[in-house]
C-alpha cells in the first residue's frame, strides 16, 4: 500500500526542534530507506516560493503563494509503502516533526511506480492537484480522464514527471502527533479547509517557467486549480 | 414448530451469534458490507428454516455457513468476484473449525482465532473519529440497524448512515488492518477499545432524553461487549474490572430514579431495589483479578489504613498500580457496602486521580475526603479545583461544594452555591434534584 506523508509545520522554530530535527531526520530517513518503507521524499522551500496556477477562457492565470493561505503548510513530504496503516502511522510517529508538529498520511488510490534509480537532481517541483470545494472525486476523475491521459503523454514525452498520481478521498486521511511519547491520531485531513489536495505530480523539470506550463497545460486548471513549489535544493 | 418459539430462538441466536457471523465473513472476504448483507440473509433464512426442520444443533454453525454460502453465491455473480474467490480459495468458507468453534461456547475460546476480537479492535481503531468507532461497533458486533443507532445518539439516521458508510470506506482505502494489533501494540490500544464499550454504556446510563428504551438497552449492549471482550483477553485485567464496574453501575438501575422519575443519591437509594446477583458477579470478577493484589498495591503507595493525607508521595504510575477500571470497580464494590470504607475509597480515588489525571476525579476525592471524616480537607480540595478552573461550568463542582457546605452546617451559603449548579444542570431531573435540595435548606 502507498501512502503521502505530508509534513507540516508553521515554519517556526526554536533552537531545540531546530537541532533535534538535524539529528533524527536522518535517522529516520536512514532507517526508513533501509526497511524500504520509504519510497522518495524531500523538503519543499517555503509557501512563499509557492505558485498557484488556474487557466480560465483560455487564459493562465498565476497567483503568488499556496492554494491554501493557513498558518501551518506542508514542508516536505515523503511516498511511503507500508502493509497497513498502523505501519505508516509507525513510521509517521517516528519522524521528528510529528513531535512537535504533525504528519499527515493519506493513501494513494492506485500504486505508484517510482523509478528505481531516481536522483535527488530529478525531485525539483511538487504539483499539487487542489480541489475548490466539495467535489465527486470519483466524477470529476471520470470527467477528466482523457485530458490526463494526455497530459500524462506530454510530461512523459519532456521527461519532466518522475511520479505522481490520485489520492484516495480526504477522509481517508490520519493525522499523527507525538506528544509525551504518546502517537495521538485524528481522524481526517490536518488542514480541514474548503479546498483540499487531491493528488500529486513530482516534476523533474529545469525551471519553474516548466513546472508552471506544464501545470497550466494539466486539465485540473481549467476546473479547479494547481499549486508549484521547488524542492529543496531544486 | 410454533412461530413463536422459532422467532425467539432466532432471536436469541441473534444476540449470541451475529457477531460471529459478521466477524468471520469480514475476515474471509475483506468485505464490512457484503459481511452485514449477508449476515442479515442468513438471520431471515433462518425463520423460514427453523420452522420447517427445527433449530439446529449448533445455530451459530449454521447461521454462519448459510451466510458463508451468500457470499459466495454473490461474489461469483459480481464483478470482483473471481479475484476474491481466488484468495478465499486457501480458506474455505466451510471450514471444518467453524463447527468446532461452536461446540465449547462455554470454553475459553482461542485468543488467535476469534474472529469478534479481530472485530471490536478494528471498530475500535484509534485512526477512525470516536463516533464512528462507537456506531461501527454496535452495527458490526452488536447487530443494532442504522436507524437503532441513529436514534440511540440521537442523530438523524442519513447521518449516522454516513458516518458508517465513510468509516468502511476508509478502512478499506487506508488499509486499517483487520487484526488484534500485535503485542507491542497492546496496551496503546486495549484501553481504546476499552473506552468505546463504556462510552456506550454511559450513554444508556445517562438516558435522559430521546427513545429512552433503546438508549437503556446500550448498557446491556455494552456489558455484554465487556463479558466477550474478556472471555477473548483472558489476561487483560481492565477487561474484567471494566466488566465488573458497568454490572455494579447497572445492580442500582431501579434504585437510582424514584417512581417520580427523580434521581435519588446512592445514600438515599432502597437497597432493596439492587440487583444483589450482578453484585455478586461483579464481586466474583473483581476476586478473580485479585483482590490481594491491588491491596498490595495500595499499601505500598502507603494510603491504606492511612489518614486522607495529602501527601502523594509513593504511587508509581499505572504499571506498578491497578488499572483505573479496576479502580473505579472497587470504588463502586465498596459502596454496596456498610458501613462504606470511605478511608480505602479516598485511597483508590487518589490513585485514580493519578493515573487519568482527571479533575472529575479529584472532585470526587475531594467528597471522598469529606464523608472519611476531614470535611475541611475535602472543602479545601475543592475550592482549589474551583480555582484552577478545569472543570469550567461542570454543575457537579458547585453542587459538590453545596453538599459540603451543607454538612458543614453552612446553609445559606450551601443555597447559594446549590443555585449556581441549578443553572448549570444539563437535564431537567438534575434540576428537580437541586431544587430539593433548596427547599430543604430552606424548610
Amino acid at each position: 500500500m502507498n501512502y503521502l506523508m505530508l509534513i507540516f509545520t508553521d515554519g517556526v522554530s526554536t533552537p531545540e526542534i531546530a537541532a533535534t530535527m538535524q539529528e533524527h531526520t536522518p535517522k529516520w530517513v536512514e532507517e526508513m530507506d533501509g526497511r524500504g518503507v520509504r519510497l522518495l521524499g524531500n523538503g519543499l522551500e517555503g509557501p512563499d516560493s509557492a505558485k498557484t496556477v488556474r487557466v480560465r477562457g483560455g487564459q493562465t492565470l498565476i497567483s503568488d503563494g499556496p492554494f491554501a493561505d493557513t498558518k501551518e503548510f506542508i514542508g516536505g513530504l515523503d511516498i511511503i509503502e507500508a502493509e497497513s496503516l498502523d505501519e505508516a502511522i509507525e513510521v509517521a510517529a517516528k519522524h521528528p516533526v510529528s513531535w512537535y508538529f504533525a504528519v499527515e498520511v493519506r493513501p494513494f488510490k492506485y500504486a505508484v511506480e517510482i523509478p528505481k534509480d531516481w536522483t535527488y537532481d530529478q525531485v525539483r517541483y511538487l504539483l499539487m492537484s487542489c480541489i475548490d470545494g466539495p467535489a465527486e472525486l470519483d466524477q470529476l476523475e471520470e470527467q477528466v480522464r482523457g485530458d490526463i491521459e494526455a497530459w500524462l503523454e506530454l510530461a512523459q514525452a519532456r521527461g519532466a514527471r518522475l511520479v505522481g498520481g490520485p489520492l484516495a478521498e480526504p477522509s481517508t486521511a490520519t493525522t499523527v502527533r507525538v506528544r509525551d511519547g504518546e502517537t495521538l491520531l485524528t481522524d481526517g485531513p490536518f488542514a480541514d479547509t474548503k479546498e483540499f489536495l487531491a493528488g500529486i505530480d513530482i516534476l523533474s523539470c529545469e525551471t519553474m517557467e516548466e513546472a508552471l506550463e506544464l501545470a497550466a497545460a494539466n486539465p485540473l486548471a481549467r476546473l479547479h486549480m494547481l499549486e508549484v513549489r521547488p524542492f529543496w535544493g531544486g | 414448530m410454533s412461530e413463536t418459539r422459532v422467532e425467539a430462538a432466532v432471536q436469541a441466536a441473534f444476540k449470541d451469534e451475529w457477531g460471529r457471523v459478521v466477524a468471520t465473513l469480514i475476515r474471509r472476504t475483506g468485505d464490512w458490507d457484503l459481511a452485514e448483507e449477508c449476515a442479515q440473509e442468513a438471520f431471515a433464512q433462518a425463520l423460514i428454516s427453523w420452522a420447517r426442520d427445527g433449530v439446529p444443533a449448533k445455530p451459530g454453525a449454521w447461521l454462519t455457513t448459510v451466510a458463508g454460502n451468500r457470499a459466495l453465491d454473490r461474489l461469483r455473480r459480481g464483478a470482483r468476484g473471481a479475484q476474491l474467490l481466488e484468495q478465499i480459495a486457501y480458506d474455505p468458507l466451510r471450514s471444518p473449525s467453524a463447527d468446532k468453534d461452536d461446540e465449547d461456547d462455554d470454553q475459553e475460546p482461542d485468543v488467535i482465532e476469534d474472529d469478534r476480537l479481530r472485530l471490536m479492535f478494528t471498530c475500535c481503531h484509534p485512526a477512525l473519529a470516536l463516533e464512528a468507532r462507537v456506531a461501527l461497533t454496535l452495527r458490526a458486533l452488536a447487530g443494532l440497524t442504522t436507524a437503532e443507532i441513529a436514534r440511540a445518539f440521537l442523530v438523524p439516521e442519513p447521518t449516522m448512515a454516513k458516518r458508517l458508510v465513510r468509516a468502511k470506506a476508509k478502512i478499506a482505502a487506508a488499509a486499517i488492518p483487520y487484526r488484534v494489533p500485535p503485542p507491542e501494540l497492546l496496551p496503546e490500544r486495549t484501553p481504546g477499545v476499552l473506552a468505546v464499550i463504556y462510552l456506550l454504556y454511559n450513554e444508556g446510563y445517562a438516558a435522559s432524553s430521546g427513545d429512552e428504551l433503546i438508549r437503556a438497552g446500550l448498557c446491556d449492549e455494552a456489558i455484554r461487549l465487556a463479558r466477550l471482550l474478556r472471555r477473548l483477553m483472558p489476561g487483560e485485567p481492565e477487561a474484567a474490572a471494566l466488566q465488573a464496574l458497568m454490572l455494579l453501575q447497572h445492580s442500582r438501575r431501579d434504585a437510582r430514579v424514584d417512581s417520580g422519575g427523580d434521581l435519588v443519591t446512592l445514600e438515599d437509594q432502597d437497597r432493596g431495589l439492587w440487583h444483589r446477583d450482578e453484585i455478586a458477579e461483579a464481586e466474583a470478577l473483581l476476586a478473580e483479578g485479585g483482590r490481594a493484589e491491588s491491596q498490595g498495591a495500595l499499601d505500598d503507595a502507603g494510603w491504606a489504613g492511612g489518614e486522607a493525607s495529602r501527601d502523594d508521595a509513593g504511587w508509581a504510575g499505572p504499571n506498578s498500580s491497578i488499572g483505573p477500571y479496576r479502580a473505579q470497580a472497587e470504588i463502586a464494590l465498596l459502596h454496596t457496602r456498610e458501613p462504606t470504607d470511605w478511608v480505602r475509597i479516598v485511597a483508590l480515588y487518589r490513585a485514580l486521580a493519578k493515573a487519568t489525571n482527571s479533575p472529575v476525579v479529584e472532585l470526587n476525592l475531594a467528597v471522598a475526603v469529606a464523608m472519611a471524616g476531614d470535611l475541611e480537607a475535602g472543602l479545601a480540595l475543592v475550592n482549589e479545583l474551583a480555582q484552577r478552573g478545569e472543570l469550567g461550568s461542570y454543575h457537579l463542582l458547585p453542587a459538590t461544594r453545596a453538599d459540603l457546605l451543607r454538612r458543614r452546617g453552612e446553609l445559606e451559603q450551601a443555597a447559594a452555591e446549590y443555585q449556581q449548579a441549578l443553572e448549570l444542570a444539563p437535564t431537567e431531573a438534575e434540576r428537580r434534584f437541586l431544587r430539593r435540595r433548596i427547599a430543604e435548606l430552606a424548610g
